[in-house]
C-alpha cells in the first residue's frame, strides 16, 4: 500500500522530491518514503484525516521537514506535532536550503531531532539524505507506535 | 563747656554736666533777682513775679525739670526775702500766704510743662533717630539687590511694580524708573504655563509659586524665565507684596529643545535602520532559501545527467557538463560567503572572555585537515586572551590561517607565524606572517573590499570575502585589519581588536 512508508518527506519543490528520492533509492529506501507537499497534506497524514483517512494509524519513523511550505510552514508542523499527544514522539529531521541561525534555533526550540542544510553540491546531498535516510529509517530503533522495520534490508 | 552764641540751638539739658545744669538754675535766679532790684530803683513796679518766673522758664528749657526745681527754690526764697512783708526777712504775713503760693505753684507748674514737652521732644527725636537708620538698612538693602545680577523685582498685590534691581534691567531692558509703576504682566506680557487661577492659588495657599513663564523684553525679544515668586502678606495678613526673581533659562530651553529634537531625528533614523535592517535580513533568508534551491537542482540533475548520459557525450560535452558543474558549486560558496559576511554585520555580538591560543588551535586543527601531506612549519608564539566574540573571532582568525596556507601553496617549505604583536591593557594586535606569494603594496587598499581579489582565479580559488569579513570582525571588535608585503616574498597581516569591555 502506498500509504504505508517509513519516511514522511514534507516538500513542496518537485525537483528537490526527485533529487531525495533518488539519493535515497541508491540505498533502496525510496519504496519507504511517502511524500506530502505542503504543512497541510503533512498534517492531514499523521493525524489520518482526509485523503489518509483509511490509511493504518501507525506514525512513521521519521519526518524529514521542509522549512518554506505554503499554507501550513514546516516551524509549524513541527510545533503542531510537538503539541500532539499522539504525535509528539516522532523523530523530525529538519531538511532545509537555509543556513539561518534564526530558523536553526527555532527549530531547536521545538524540540527537532536534527538539523540538516542541503548541500548544494550533489555528492553531498546524496550522502546527506542517504545517511539520514539509513539512520533514521534503519539504524534509529523508532518509538512505540512507529511502522517497524520491513524485511528488506 | 563753654556756653557760646551758636551753641545755644544745640544746648540741651543732656549736654550739660550736674554742676553747670545747677549753675545755670544759680545764675538765671541770680540775674532775675538783679534785674528786677535794679528796675526797682528806676521805680519799676511788680516786676519780680515775670522776671523769676522766665529765669525759671530758662532754667527748665536748658538745664532740666531737677536744676529748675532749684530754681523755683531759689527764686521763692527771694521773691519771700525781697517782695513779701515784712521786706528783708524769710518770715511771711498771713496777707502774702496766697501770693507767694500762687507764685511757687506757678514755678512748679512751669516746671512740670516744661518737663512733659521736654520729655515728648525727646520721644520725638528718638523716632525720628530709629526711623533714619532704618531708612539707610532699606537703602543699603535695597542697593545690595541691586548688586545681584538676578532679576528681582517686586510688585503689590494688583501686580503693580514697586521694586526693580539692576538686574531686570539688565535683562529686561527697562530701568527701574520705567518699570515701577507699571501692571507687571501687561509690560512683560507673561505667558503662564497654567492658568492664572492656578497660580494665585498656589501662591495664596504656600506663599510661594515656582515655574518657567515666558516674557517679552523691551525690545520685542522673547526670553523664558525660571521664575520664582515669595508672597508677603501685611499685618491683617492680606496679601500685600510679590517678589519676584527671575533666571534668564532661555538658552538652556533652546538646547533642550535641539537635544529633544535630535533625539526625535535619532529615533526615526534608528526606526528606518531598524525597517531596513529587517528587509535586509528578509532579503538575505529570501537568498539564502530560495538562491541555493535552483542551485542544487542545477548541480544535481546536471550529476545525474552526466551518469546517465556518460556514455554517450563526447569529450567536450563532458566539460562542458564539468563547468556547469564547477560554475554551480562557486556560486553555492559565494552565497554562503555573502550571507556570512551580511550576517556579521547584522547580528549582535555575544561578547566573552576567552583564550586566542584556543581558537587559533580550533582553526589550525580545521587548516590541518585540508593541508594534509604539505609541508608547512607552523610557528605559534603565546596569545593572550581577549574579550569579544568567539565565534567571529574564530572565523577571523580562520580566513587569516587558510590565506596563510593557501598563499604559502606554491612554496616547497610554508612557514606560517601567529603571535601576539602588540599586547596593551586595552588592545591587542595578532600578526599572522607567511613566507607565500604575497601582494603588491600598491593594491594594498583593495585587499579588504569585498569580491576584491588580487590574484587569478586560476592560481589561486576563492571568492573574494574572506578578508572582507575580517575587516567587518575587526571593526565590530573597536578594531582594523592591516597587511604589509612585499610582491613574492610573503605577507604579514595584522588584525587589532579593542579589548576593553565597553568596546
Amino acid at each position: 500500500m502506498a500509504n504505508l512508508g517509513r519516511i514522511l518527506l514534507v516538500e513542496d519543490d518537485p525537483k528537490d522530491v526527485e533529487l531525495t528520492l533518488t539519493a535515497l533509492d541508491e540505498y533502496n529506501l525510496a519504496n519507504e518514503v511517502v511524500v506530502t507537499h505542503n504543512g497541510e497534506e503533512a498534517l492531514d497524514y499523521l493525524h489520518c484525516r482526509g485523503p489518509f483517512a483509511t490509511r493504518s494509524n501507525e506514525n512513521p519513523a521519521v519526518l524529514l521537514l521542509d522549512l518554506k511550505l505554503p499554507k501550513v510552514d514546516g516551524l509549524e508542523v513541527l510545533q503542531q506535532i510537538r503539541a500532539a499527544e499522539k504525535l509528539e514522539l516522532i523523530p523530525v529531521v529538519v531538511l532545509t536550503s537555509s543556513h539561518e541561525e534564526k530558523d536553526m534555533v527555532a527549530s531547536y526550540k521545538l524540540g527537532v531531532n536534527a538539523y540538516v542544510v542541503k548541500p548544494v553540491d550533489f555528492h553531498e546531498f546524496v550522502n546527506a539524505v542517504k545517511e539520514l535516510g539509513v539512520f533514521w529509517g534503519v539504524i534509529n530503533e523508532p518509538p512505540p507506535g512507529s511502522l517497524g522495520k520491513t524485511s528488506r534490508l | 563747656m563753654p556756653l557760646q552764641g551758636g551753641q545755644w540751638e544745640s544746648l540741651t539739658p543732656e549736654s550739660l554736666s550736674a554742676p553747670q545744669r545747677y549753675g545755670l538754675a544759680i545764675l538765671s535766679v541770680a540775674a532775675a533777682l538783679g534785674g528786677t532790684l535794679v528796675l526797682g530803683r528806676y521805680k519799676f513796679t511788680a516786676t519780680e513775679f515775670p522776671l523769676f518766673l522766665f529765669a525759671i522758664a530758662i532754667t527748665v528749657w536748658y538745664a532740666g525739670p531737677r536744676a529748675a526745681t532749684l530754681a523755683v527754690l531759689l527764686s521763692s526764697l527771694s521773691f519771700d526775702y525781697f517782695y513779701t512783708e515784712p521786706a528783708y526777712s524769710f518770715a511771711i504775713t498771713r496777707a502774702d500766704i496766697p501770693h507767694f503760693t500762687i507764685f511757687v505753684l506757678f514755678g512748679l507748674l512751669l516746671t512740670w510743662f516744661s518737663s512733659v514737652r521736654h520729655h515728648a521732644e525727646r520721644e520725638l527725636l528718638r523716632s525720628r533717630n530709629e526711623l533714619v537708620k532704618e531708612v539707610v538698612e532699606r537703602t543699603q538693602q535695597a542697593s545690595l539687590l541691586n548688586l545681584t545680577h538676578d532679576t528681582i523685582f517686586v510688585r503689590d498685590a494688583d501686580d503693580v511694580i514697586t521694586y526693580w534691581n539692576r538686574g531686570a534691567q539688565e535683562l529686561y531692558g527697562w530701568t527701574a524708573a520705567e518699570a515701577i509703576g507699571q501692571h507687571a504682566h501687561a509690560l512683560l506680557q507673561t505667558v503662564f504655563p497654567v492658568s492664572m487661577d492656578v497660580v494665585r492659588a498656589e501662591l495664596l495657599s504656600t506663599g510661594r509659586w515656582e515655574g518657567e513663564l515666558r516674557k517679552t523684553r523691551a525690545d520685542g525679544t522673547e526670553v523664558v524665565v525660571a521664575s520664582r515668586w515669595s508672597l508677603r502678606r501685611d499685618d491683617q495678613a492680606l496679601p500685600a507684596a510679590i517678589l519676584e526673581t527671575n533666571n534668564d533659562i532661555t538658552e538652556r530651553k533652546r538646547r533642550e529643545e535641539e537635544v529633544r529634537a535630535l533625539n526625535e531625528e535619532l529615533a526615526k533614523r534608528t526606526t528606518q535602520l531598524e525597517a531596513t535592517n529587517k528587509e535586509l535580513e528578509a532579503f538575505s533568508y529570501s537568498v539564502s532559501h530560495d538562491l541555493r534551491a535552483p542551485l542544487r537542482h542545477m548541480a544535481g540533475f546536471t550529476e545525474l545527467l552526466q551518469r546517465h548520459a556518460a556514455s554517450h557525450l563526447d569529450e567536450k560535452s563532458q566539460r562542458y557538463v564539468k563547468m556547469i558543474l564547477e560554475s554551480a558549486k562557486r556560486m553555492g560558496s559565494l552565497i554562503d560567503d555573502l550571507l556570512a559576511f551580511s550576517r556579521i554585520g547584522r547580528s549582535e555580538a555575544h561578547r566573552t572572555t576567552f583564550s586566542l591560543q584556543q581558537i587559533v588551535q580550533e582553526a589550525l586543527a580545521d587548516v590541518r585537515e585540508e593541508t594534509g601531506a604539505r609541508n608547512i612549519v607552523w610557528r605559534v608564539g603565546a596569545l593572550p586572551t581577549c574579550y569579544g566574540d568567539r565565534s567571529m573571532l574564530r572565523l577571523a582568525l580562520s580566513n587569516l590561517i587558510s590565506n596563510a596556507v593557501k598563499f604559502t601553496r606554491t612554496r616547497p617549505q610554508a612557514e606560517i607565524e601567529i603571535a601576539c604583536a602588540e599586547q596593551q591593557p586595552d588592545r591587542i594586535v595578532l600578526r599572522i606572517r607567511d613566507n607565500g606569494v604575497g601582494f603588491d603594496m600598491r593594491y594594498v587598499n583593495k585587499l579588504f573590499g569585498v569580491f576584491q581579489r588580487l590574484h587569478a582565479a586560476e592560481s589561486f580559488e576563492g571568492t573574494g570575502i574572506g578578508l572582507a569579513t575580517v575587516q567587518r570582525i575587526a571593526h565590530r571588535h573597536g578594531g582594523t585589519a592591516w597587511a604589509e608585503s612585499v610582491l613574492d616574498n610573503g605577507a604579514t597581516f595584522y588584525f587589532s581588536l579593542s579589548n576593553a569591555r565597553g568596546a
